[in-house]
């Protein structure tokens, strides 16, 4: 529903109101899709009735503004900010504060050139491509070198401050990444900071949360932990969390791709064996044991 | 006069706002938005200027507006036109086209007629922009 | 399924005919044999002509006839000696066959069904073998499928009603001189439905009056003027007086609106020296387009095709004189398949209905012909009387030309029905406008352009059109008084050709 053509009124029914635009549905799918990030959620539907009554507003014209809508996503890598960017997007769609809802998502190096005369247009063409919907911005302080005073980050900065000051009806930014850079980042750019409407903390998965994500993934992937290789992966997030490049989700992803790897590797080493489909779906406790964080645990990087 | 070139020329100036949804249609059409810039409004100059590429993979207006409003803050007083390119096979070409901003005064045309034998005439179209040399032509 | 609903298969490959119809299509009867060239006289579905269980190749024509045979005559053996007459057979049998591949040459009737609710029509499917015809003539096409059959006495009444034309001999055609993207790039205008008129009265102008009309038309708006289809050279307007008013008046035009404009310059003539010297000289005085009519005849377009492509020229064809065989549903030959022909044969407009106009066009099969100009590959459609699916190789698009009896009021209609490229002629409604022939151009461009923009902006143009025009009409007098004038004309009248085959609710459209 578009909100410039909506009716004015003096009188909402807000059921018939939120069936309407139907972002409770995102809301529950947002729910589904991710485990935990409980706070991220409850911030989430705030956000969300926050702009529903905004959009009543506008309508019975009590108010005209286009609000700022800008936001930041703090948090460490893999905690889920890009898949709730795109969900907020869908909010923000639904409820007619954006138009097209599409997420383009970038870092610096799709916004800034690397000469002079470069910057201006591939920031614009980034921005181009975002109007109507939400730019996202990963690791954003990166734009900003505090020790190059001519890094041409600062082109791409004021261009894209002008444009959510100026442009706010026509897109969304949301910058993002890890919480204390990010707080450097805006003390050193307060314009940034004063753009930015709502600022979502997203907190470290548990390990438990982190078990239950590593299940869904396999779920989805028609794969399954035995009861052993289940336990010995309670102790592989355990030991894997200590180590340095840890990033959650992401993590968990990358190890099960080996997982999948090292079970195939050992099917394919017995070829007398008839495989089940059971046999092909289970990760067993030898897949899990045989990664290196078990062995050098403490000593060595993301890789294993 | 008024160059009546391009799609909706006999229709008062388009607001920004009818602009943005024909730039809009051409964008869920799947065509590429270009602006283009010309002091020589000649019927037959097909190659206007043009400010940057035109714009691929856009979903919104909003977009092709704010060139267009970098667009007319350089050349205000000249011709800018909108063109949206398709790609789908069969077509390859221009699908829309028109004016979107024009200089305060067009002084329109010269017609030259060259008497040729057997009453043939050799015609000649000019603008009386061309007369001065470019970019000093509306002022 | 009884024969009246829509069959949604692709016709000349399927064998799903309908149960009260299998028996017709069942068997073959072809004598086989030395007992096949015996001296005397063969019925023609004995002799190989029916074949109910050919397939038809890839490089085969098809053609879909409507035969009505003379009271008592066997539907398949009419069938059969239309596909006999239209290519090897003769009256009797032959010796000579035998000193041919005569089965190949042989034409195939496959399949015969009755017409949905016509008592007494059937439709004739005919393969014909790629060899039997010479590559790029349309003199030879239609020489061999209609060139004898249409008078053949066991028939009363024999129509051609459509024609698969395989990529194979497609390829061997030049097609339209300059096409719907090149003629829009040459022209300049995109996005909208091309404008043009007819210079009225059709006769009696002198060339200094009739190019006064081309001026005040190009003036007020309109890209094209046209001459009509009997603007030869006659007493009262010699060629060349003409074609140079005209070109001062395009000249003078294209200055005065900083726009590329056009005036259809008829080069029909009694011979093809006159035409070619007609030709060359619109070009000399750099007009962009010249004309001619069907009336020429089909060599004689295909050489004018193959100048206008020489020449940068784009070839405007007014179907003059069709009527007298593409009207009757009984008899003659559909519009669709002199559509086909065109497009082969490589003019670059055509005229091919208004729906809402003055002369003949039922809205679905007028929607066929529009198609079958402007696509690149059309599917079967029976709903538009298109039997089967049609593959053009990538040649050109065709112009389709709506001219006869339109007004600035049906400009939503018009839109709807013909589509975006199109070229509307409007003659009485811009020369006949109150308050002067640039007046009238200029209704109809505002009229056209304010609907394009209602269009793109997603409104209901076809529901709001009338609203549209009011909006634009106050900032424009002329659209004003055209739209009063002429607000309550309309031609509704009984189409003489439709489809005959109707959807039916449980086809999803």
């Amino acid at each position: 529903m578009d909100l410039d053509t909506a009716p004015m009124t003096d009188a909402v029914n807000l059921r018939d109101e939120l069936e309407a635009v139907g972002i409770e549905e995102i809301l529950s799918q947002l729910d589904r899709e991710l485990i935990g990030l409980k706070p991220v959620k409850t911030r989430i539907r705030e956000i969300a009735s926050l702009l529903l009554i905004e959009r009543i507003r506008k309508r019975m014209g009590l108010t005209s503004d286009a609000p700022t809508l800008h936001m930041s996503f703090t948090g460490n890598p893999g905690t889920g900010k890009t898949t709730v960017a795109l969900r907020i997007a869908s909010i923000l769609h639904r409820l007619g504060f954006v138009r097209r809802g599409q997420v383009v998502s970038v870092t610096r190096d799709e916004l800034v050139g690397q000469y002079i005369g470069h910057t201006a247009p591939k920031t614009k063409e980034i921005l181009k491509k975002a109007m109507g919907g939400v730019l996202f911005i990963d690791e954003a302080y990166y734009l900003h070198r505090p020790d190059n005073e001519r890094d041409y980050g600062q082109e791409a900065i004021e261009i894209l401050l002008q444009v959510m000051e100026t442009q706010r009806e026509d897109l969304v930014v949301i910058l993002a990444g890890y919480g204390d850079r990010m707080d450097k980042f805006f003390a050193s750019n307060p314009g940034f900071r004063s753009r930015i409407a709502h600022h979502i903390d997203f907190p470290d998965y548990s390990d438990d949360e982190l078990l239950d994500i590593a299940e869904l993934m396999l779920r989805d992937m028609n794969y399954g932990f035995t009861p052993d290789a289940r336990a010995e992966f309670v102790r592989y997030i355990a030991l894997r969390k200590k180590q340095p490049l840890f990033s959650n989700a992401r993590s968990i992803r990358n190890a099960l791709d080996r997982l999948r790897l090292r079970q195939a590797n050992r099917l394919v080493a017995d070829l007398d064996h008839v495989l089940t489909v059971d046999d092909i779906r289970s990760i067993e406790a030898s897949d899990v044991l045989a990664s290196r964080v078990f062995r050098k645990a403490g000593k060595s990087a993301e890789a294993s | 006069m008024r160059v009546t070139q391009g799609c909706f020329s006999f229709l008062p100036d388009l607001t920004d706002e009818q602009i943005s949804r024909q730039v809009q249609y051409c964008l869920e059409q799947g065509w590429a938005v270009n602006i283009e810039f010309t002091d020589d409004p000649h019927p037959r100059n097909n190659f206007w200027e043009m400010w940057g590429l035109p714009m691929f993979d856009l979903r919104d207006a909003a977009g092709v507006m704010m060139e267009l409003n970098e667009c007319r803050k350089v050349y205000g007083n000249s011709y800018i036109r909108l063109s949206a390119f398709d790609s789908s096979h069969g077509w390859e070409s221009v699908r829309l086209s028109f004016i979107v901003n024009r200089p305060k005064d067009e002084p329109g045309f010269r017609l030259e007629r060259h008497e040729m034998a057997g009453r043939n005439i050799r015609y000649t179209t000019s603008s009386y922009a061309t007369d001065r040399p470019e970019g000093r032509r509306y002022g | 399924m009884p024969p009246n609903e829509l069959m949604t298969t692709t016709i000349p490959t399927s064998r799903r005919t309908p149960p009260e119809e299998s028996n017709m299509n069942m068997h073959s009867m072809t004598v086989r044999g030395k007992d096949r060239y015996k001296s005397g006289v063969l019925e023609y579905k004995k002799m190989g002509y029916w074949e109910p269980d050919y397939q038809p190749k890839d490089t085969d024509i098809i053609a879909l006839f409507r035969v009505t045979p003379q009271d008592g005559v066997d539907p398949v053996e009419a069938s059969a000696a239309v596909a006999g007459e239209s290519s090897t057979a003769t009256w009797t049998v032959v010796w000579t066959d035998r000193l041919t591949a005569a089965e190949k040459y042989r034409a195939k009737c496959f399949r015969v069904d009755p017409v949905p609710n016509s008592p007494g029509q059937y439709f004739a499917y005919i393969a014909y073998d790629l060899d039997l015809f010479e590559s790029g003539s349309i003199a030879n096409l239609s020489a061999s499928i209609i060139g004898n059959v249409f008078g053949f006495k066991p028939l009363k009444a024999l129509r051609l009603e459509d024609m698969r034309l395989p990529v194979a001999y497609v390829k061997t055609f030049q097609g339209p001189a300059t096409g719907i993207v090149v003629e829009r790039e040459r022209m300049d205008k995109f996005g909208r439905p091309l404008l043009g008129a007819t210079v009225k009265p059709k006769l009696g102008l002198s060339g200094r009056n009739y190019g006064r009309v081309v001026y005040e038309a190009l003036k007020g708006g309109l890209d094209f003027t046209k001459d009509d289809e009997n603007i030869n050279s006659q007493p009262f307007m010699h060629w060349r007086e003409r074609f140079l008013y005209c070109m001062e008046a395009v000249n003078k035009a294209q200055a005065a609106s900083g726009e590329i404009k056009g005036t259809y310059l008829n080069v029909t003539a009694g011979t093809m020296e006159d035409m070619y010297e007609r030709a060359e000289f619109a070009k000399e005085l750099g007009s962009v387009i010249i004309m001619i009519d069907l009336v020429i005849g089909y060599t004689a377009i295909q050489s004018m095709a193959k100048w206008a492509r020489r020449n940068d020229m784009i070839l405007h064809l007014h179907r003059a004189g069709h009527s007298t065989y593409t009207r009757q549903r009984s008899h003659g030959v559909s519009f669709r398949v002199i559509a086909k022909w065109m497009r082969l044969a490589g003019v670059d407009h055509i005229h091919a209905g208004t729906v809402v106009g003055k002369l003949e066009g039922d809205p679905a099969t007028t929607r066929g012909y529009y198609d079958i100009c402007r696509e690149d590959y059309n599917p079967a459609r029976l709903e538009h009387g298109v039997f089967f699916d049609q593959h053009w190789a990538s040649l050109n698009k065709l112009m389709p030309v709506a001219s006869g009896g339109i007004h600035a009021g049906q400009m939503h209609q018009l839109l709807d029905h013909l589509g975006e490229d199109v070229i509307l002629q409007f003659g009485g409604g811009t020369i006949g406008h109150p308050m002067g022939i640039q007046a009238g151009a200029t209704a109809n461009r505002v009229a056209l352009e304010a609907m394009i923009l209602a269009r793109n902006e997603g409104r209901d143009y076809l529901r709001e059109g009338p609203e549209i025009l009011a909006k634009a009409a106050e900032t424009c007098t002329p659209l004003k008084s055209a739209l009063e004038v002429w607000k309550d004309v309309t031609f509704n009248y009984e189409s003489t050709d439709m489809p005959d085959y109707v959807p039916t609710p449980s086809v999803a459209m």
